[in-house]
Parts: structure tokens; sequence; C-alpha cells
């Protein structure tokens, strides 16, 4: 049986893995031409790389039609439901590092905490006419966070899927939930994160789909066992 | 049962809807999706089916009755009292069960008297399952937002704290938290030194004017929801309400109350008896409860299969006195549930206030419980 790992097709992820995977003794090599999207694995047999974006791999550990993914991993909680009985997290590969936060306008000086938004929220539309209007892309971690983890149920999303931090400003939502790594865009366009505003602290993640046929084959342990190796050993 | 097929009890469901003089009302199964995210929140979006028309607006497939016979009500303008009954198909996306299943219910809009009204809606839910669930015992279980609503005002808190918990009431954990937060009171932090200046200094003015003007600079007074003095404003309260700190004695009051847990006949007595021994005075609300245990017995229900939960609510800001689930005795499947909802009609748009109650029966539920008969 073939064993298949997605990784991203271009970019910062892609490279950082590549690196990593070579450390841990697992070169990879493309199959045909160098911009070939398919690779094989070095010193592990039956082994394949598909190059997907990286909005495409959470999708494609959901459906189990891959074996393995590197992504982000606030796409993949964003991306399927019940995400930790679907795959397990076996290695955090050390960059592509970022945080999706909540941000409010900075001029929202009497917000600071969920607790005041949550005030805010509760009197928005007796206010305003209208519920509080948050701009994002995370729908499912936006959710997870203002109702289960801080109670406050009173809330709109307006899908964003681009240059959410200007939409505060624009118009389009009151505040943001976005992704950012140095800050640098939510302070240009006036943004604050909220002192406990950290949804969740991303970086790129080893993924395992959970199928049951892992169990009996050890190349999935060899895998993981050689990145953990390399990147301090921690899992998820 | 094929999903096609309506519940097997449906003619007795309908029988009793008319008896119990109610007009029956279908509403369609597309129905825009704005109103029910606005009324229960976006928690409900991943629990309806959503979908889109051609020129981009939400539409979802029906996930309850109430807001569109509340909406139909609304636009066909009848005028009140009503006494609407539905029986069809609702879309739900749940981990257990079917997708698709049926539910009825009455919704009874612009009854002036609160407490006949009330006590017909658990008699009516009631009566009903005795009916399609014969000499089973059934129980009633029953919560007050508005006893709550009085116990907090009752404290002497400030109005922005007294709405914290309101807002809460029917969610232990975010209760919960906000008790802790009265009895540690923090702090207010991370405000600008000369922002603090201003707000000690009392300068309102002031305060708005230098908002106003970062607001300006930052190209966030266009489109700005919020507006300088209603931040100046909610800073001043936020100041206020860190400060407040509930002493021991009222925290322990505020926690012995959401502990209240006894049969309705027992209720009015132990409630007034925790107003007295407390000292809270609690008036209306006190009265508006008796009055309702008064109209349950003369309606001639039993009152003995029913117990109040003084904890027991719907954190959404639409419910307003009475919430109410019928069970099995021991089960846990709520086979109905109800409450008043005064709110929920002026929010949808309505331009005069129609009181409302009502209650849904969970019919994949009570079909199975016939079943296990």
């Amino acid at each position: 049986m073939t064993l298949t790992i997605a990784l991203p097709s271009k970019g910062r992820i892609k490279d950082g893995t590549v690196e990593i995977f070579e450390r841990a003794g697992l070169g990879i090599t493309s199959i045909g031409n160098d911009r070939s999207y398919r690779g094989r694995l070095e010193g592990v047999d039956g082994v394949e790389i598909a190059y997907l974006s990286a909005s495409e791999i959470a999708r494609e550990l959901a459906a189990e039609t891959v074996d393995f993914g590197v992504t982000g991993e606030d796409l993949v909680r964003e991306g399927m439901p019940g995400v930790d009985e679907k795959v397990e997290f076996c290695a955090r590969l050390g960059f592509g590092q970022a945080d999706v936060v909540v941000a409010v306008p900075e001029i929202w000086l009497d917000v600071e905490t969920m607790a005041d938004l949550g005030d805010v929220a509760a009197d928005f539309r007796a206010r305003h006419g209208r519920r509080l209007a948050i701009a994002t892309k995370y729908w499912r971690l936006t959710q997870q966070f203002f109702s289960r983890q801080h109670g406050i149920q009173l809330y709109r999303i307006v899908e964003s899927l681009g240059a959410t931090e200007g939409a505060p400003a624009a118009g389009q939502a009151d505040i943001i939930v976005d992704i950012t790594s140095t800050g640098s865009t939510l302070k240009a366009n006036h943004l604050k994160v909220l002192t406990d505003g950290v949804i969740l602290k991303s970086e790129a993640c080893l993924v395992r789909a959970r199928k049951p046929e892992h169990n009996a084959d050890p190349r999935v342990e060899q895998i993981v066992r050689a990145v953990r190796a390399v990147t301090g050993g921690s899992d998820g | 049962m094929p999903l096609i097929d309506m519940p097997e009890f449906s003619g007795e469901l309908l029988e009793e809807f008319e008896r119990r003089r109610t007009v029956r009302v279908n509403t369609p199964v597309i129905q825009p999706a704005e109103p029910f995210l606005d009324m229960a929140g976006e928690d409900l979006r991943r629990r309806i089916f959503l979908t889109e028309s051609e020129t981009g607006a939400s539409l979802c497939l029906r996930p309850e009755f109430t807001i569109p016979v509340c909406l139909r009500h609304i636009e066909t303008a009848t005028g009140t009292p009503k006494r609407y009954s539905y029986l069809g198909e609702v879309f739900r996306q749940r981990r257990e069960g079917a997708h698709e299943f049926y539910q009825a219910g009455i919704e009874d809009l612009g009854e002036a008297d609160i407490a006949s009204a009330d006590a017909r809606a658990i008699a009516d839910a009631f009566g009903i399952l005795s009916r399609l669930l014969p000499s089973r015992p059934l129980t009633v279980t029953l919560g007050d937002q508005a006893v709550f609503e009085a116990v907090v005002k009752a404290l002497g808190l400030p109005l922005g704290w007294q709405k914290r918990l309101i807002h809460a009431f029917g969610d232990m954990a975010h209760l919960e938290a906000l008790l802790e937060r009265l009895a540690r009171p923090q702090p207010v932090a991370g405000l600008d030194p000369e922002i603090a200046l201003l707000l000690a200094s009392g300068n309102e003015d002031e305060l708005v004017a230098r908002i106003d003007s970062t607001m300006q600079a930052t190209g966030y007074s266009t489109n700005a929801s919020r507006s300088p003095l209603e931040i100046a404003r909610r800073l001043r309260e936020k100041r206020t309400l860190a400060q407040t700190q509930l002493d021991g004695g009222a925290l322990l009051l505020l926690r012995e109350f959401l502990t209240l847990r006894l049969p309705l006949s027992q209720a009015s007595a132990a409630l007034a008896g925790f107003a007295d021994a407390a000292g809270l005075k609690l008036g209306p609300a006190i009265a508006q409860f008796d009055a309702r245990v008064a109209a349950l017995s003369v309606i001639g229900v039993d009152l003995s299969a029913m117990t109040y939960r003084a904890a027991f609510g719907r954190p959404l800001d639409y419910y307003t006195g009475l919430v109410f689930e019928v069970t099995e005795e021991g089960g846990s499947a709520v086979l109905a549930g109800g409450g008043r909802f005064d709110r929920l009609l002026t929010l949808l748009g309505a331009k005069d206030r129609i009181p409302a109650v009502g209650f849904a029966l969970w019919l994949d539920r009570i079909e199975t419980a016939r079943e296990a008969q």
C-alpha cells in the first residue's frame, strides 16, 4: 500500500518542510521534472508526495485521501469538525508561526478583554439596530471561541476572504478574527488584539489522518519518529 | 418511519389543536436565514442547512417554526390575540438522529393576561403529551427569567452588572465566571495614562473630542458604528463596574437562589421565604409567578408533576419570563419545550409590543417514546 504525504505546492511551508524532512533522513525527490506536483520519499518504500494548495490539505486529510499532511494548525482546526478524532497532530515543525486573534479598533479604549467585548455585543442591537459584526474567514474557530469559551452568542459573522484587517475602517464589520504573525498589518490598520483574544497559536504541523490501517504499518511510526527527532520530539 | 410520512399520531395532534381553539398555519420550508442567525446567534449556523439564492441572499431550510410563524403574523397584520398551531418538518444538522424531523406546537400571540396564557401553554403541552403517551408519567420543569431578574435587581448592583448577569442567565458556566469576577474585582488595566487622567477628571467633552480626533486621523470616522461618545461613556461605566464588589453575603444569596429546586406547589412559599430571609423585595415578579401557579390550579393541572428550578433559563435576549420543558419521569429526552418571548416580535419588526408564549413538541422523540411503550 502506498502512503501519501500532502505538502503545500509552494511557499515558506514547502521549503521548510523539505528542509526538515531532509534533516530527518527523508529526502524528497520529484517525479519527472522539478515542477512536477508528485514526488517520492527516499529511504522509505512506497511513500508518495502530493503537492496541493495549502487550503486543500486539511480537506484531503478529513476525507482520508492522504495519510499525512503538512499545513498550518489553523487551517486544520478550521476545516473540520471533531478535529482531534479525525487527525493526529504528530509534530510541530517550528515555522509558519501565526496566531488567530480577535482584534478590535484601537480607538475602542473601553474594550481590552473578551468580557468587555461581551458587554458591547450584548448592547449592540439596542444601540445600533443590528448585531455586532465580525469579519473573518475562520467561522468555526470564531464560533467555538465566542460561544463556548466566552458565552458570547449575539454577534454576526461577515465572511471575509482577504484584506480582512481593512473591514472595520471600511464599515463592513466592527471587529475581525484573523491570522497575524508580526502584528504589523493590524497596527497599520489601527487594530489591537484583545488581551485574552488569542484563539490559537498556530504553526506548521505534521498531521496524520487517523486511518485504522496505520496501526499495522511500521512506515507510519518510522516517518513520525524521524520527524519528531529533528523537531525536538514534541508531539501536538 | 419513512421520512415522507407524517407521524402516525398526526391526526390526534390536529384534533387536539382544533379542540384547543388554534388556527393552523403553514410556512415555507425555505426561509431567509437572517432572522434565525440574528435572533439565536451565530452558533446556530453550524446546526442549520444554509444555502444561497442566485442573487446571494442567505437562505435556510426551516430549522424551527416560532420565528416563521411570528414573521407571518407580522406580515399578515391580522391583529391579536391569535393562537396559532403548526405541524411540519424542520431541518437541523444533528450529531444524533435524523436531519429532518417533525415538530408541532402552539404560539399564543397577544394575550394580555400573562398568567393565564402561561398556564394554558403548559397545560396544552402537558395535555397533548398525556394523550399521545397515555398512562406514562410526565414531568414539567419550569424556570422564570423575570424572577431571576428581580433577584439581581434587588441585590442593588449597578445596571451594567445587572445586564451582564441577566444576559448570562441559563448559561451556568458563564454565570459562574461573572460571580467570580464580582467576588474579586480587577482594576481597569491597559489604559493610556493621559486617557486615564481625562477619565478621572470627569471631563467628558474633552475625552470625547480626543477620541473623535483620533478616529478622524485614523480613518475610522466615516463608517464608525460606535461613536466617540458611546466609547467614552462605556469607558466610564466600565471603571465603575470594575470597582463593584458584591459582598460575600450577597454572593451567597445569589448562589443559594440558583440552587433552588423544588415542587411547584411549594415554590411560591419558598420564594417568599427566600425574599424575606434575604431582605429582598421581589415584588411584581413574585406576584406574577404566584398568579401563574394559581392559574395552573384553576385549569386543573396536576402541580405535583411540576418542578421549579431557579437556574433554568435560556441565554437568548428575547426570552422574558416563563421557560418550561416536559420529559418522561426519569427520562432525559425533552418531549416539549416552551417559554415566554415578549421581546421577539418587536425584534422581528412588529410595531407594537406583542406578548407571546408558546411551545414546540419534538415528534421524533415522542415517536421513540411511544415505541418503547
